[in-house]
């Protein structure tokens, strides 16, 4: 099974890159790959079991739900339920922790999931560089633009 | 229960920081504020239950006990037994966890102990200066 972890340092506090990231609905925001986020049922974006559904830039859709999120450890789970590439049982775990040293944010995330076989480096390389590093960079231009 | 949390960054792959630091006799090597470490019975130094005798470089002595050490997860668990600190039931965690972006370290300090009321500002700010001059020594030694 085929597991993905990046980790990076935000030069901002643990709690304002919180605030950005604990919003479900709100990748549209700064993840350069979605286009538009909507949460099914008009559920609230914090209520464990909603479902978010992704637009994505090249068109495609994808939903996903939230499994667990917690602002004390400052962490949130969530999966994918359906997408239009070749990643199953995807879960993904995303976790902030303070740099006391400069007030800067440690940020891990990592997932695991199936894939056919032959496809594992392919969607390795795709979740590692374009979702996670991709995600890494949006949010520190993010913090720039707002700071 | 008192708290201290310190954490840093150190510009050098985990397992370079980690050589350094999970040495449970090697404070000395590579923190400023220990002048001597021994391990006591002439133990391993990483079998879990060894007993390190060292002493400041301003003349303060501390016993401490590993409860825990991983070179899988790279995290070191320890406990004080002895201390001029006026602690109870101190226990520490020091642990590096990568940053791929980058190839550097993100490196945490923890402990937990029980005081008198009155002294855990001080405490907490005093362990918490310790803690980070070990940090400080760290990125200096790996440059940044």
């Amino acid at each position: 099974m085929p597991r993905v972890v990046r980790s990076t340092i935000i030069d901002a506090p643990c709690g304002r890159v919180w605030e950005v990231l604990r919003d479900f609905n709100g990748h549209d925001r700064w993840h350069p790959a979605v286009a538009t986020s909507a949460i099914e049922r008009a559920q609230s974006a914090d209520k464990i079991g909603c479902v978010r559904r992704f637009k994505l830039t090249d068109g495609s859709e994808l939903r996903e739900q939230l499994l667990g999120l917690s602002d004390l450890e400052q962490t949130f789970s969530y999966c994918l339920l359906d997408t239009p590439i070749p990643l199953f049982n995807y879960i993904a775990h995303v976790r902030l922790l303070p740099v006391t040293d400069g007030d800067r944010t440690f940020w891990h995330w990592e997932s695991r999931f199936t894939t056919p076989a032959g496809e594992e480096r392919r969607m390795t390389e795709m979740v590692g560089e374009q979702l996670y590093q991709g995600g890494f960079d949006a949010i520190r231009r993010h913090m720039r633009e707002t700071a | 229960m008192a708290r201290v949390y310190v954490s840093s960054v150190v510009n050098a792959r985990n397992d370079r920081v980690w050589a350094r630091v999970r040495d449970f006799n090697g404070m000395p090597n590579w923190h400023p504020a220990f002048a001597e470490s021994r391990i006591e019975g002439g133990e391993p130094v990483d079998k879990i239950g060894c007993v390190r005798d060292m002493r400041l470089r301003n003349g303060d002595r501390i016993r401490e006990k590993l409860l825990g050490l991983s070179d899988y997860d790279m995290f070191c668990t320890y406990s004080i037994l002895e201390s001029p600190m006026g602690v109870e039931n101190y226990v520490a965690t020091l642990r590096l966890t990568p940053v791929t972006d980058g190839d550097r370290s993100f490196v945490e300090w923890t402990a937990e102990f029980d005081c008198p009321p009155e002294r855990e500002a001080e405490l907490v700010t005093n362990i918490g200066g310790i803690f980070q001059g070990g940090f400080d020594a760290l990125k200096r030694a790996f440059g940044g």
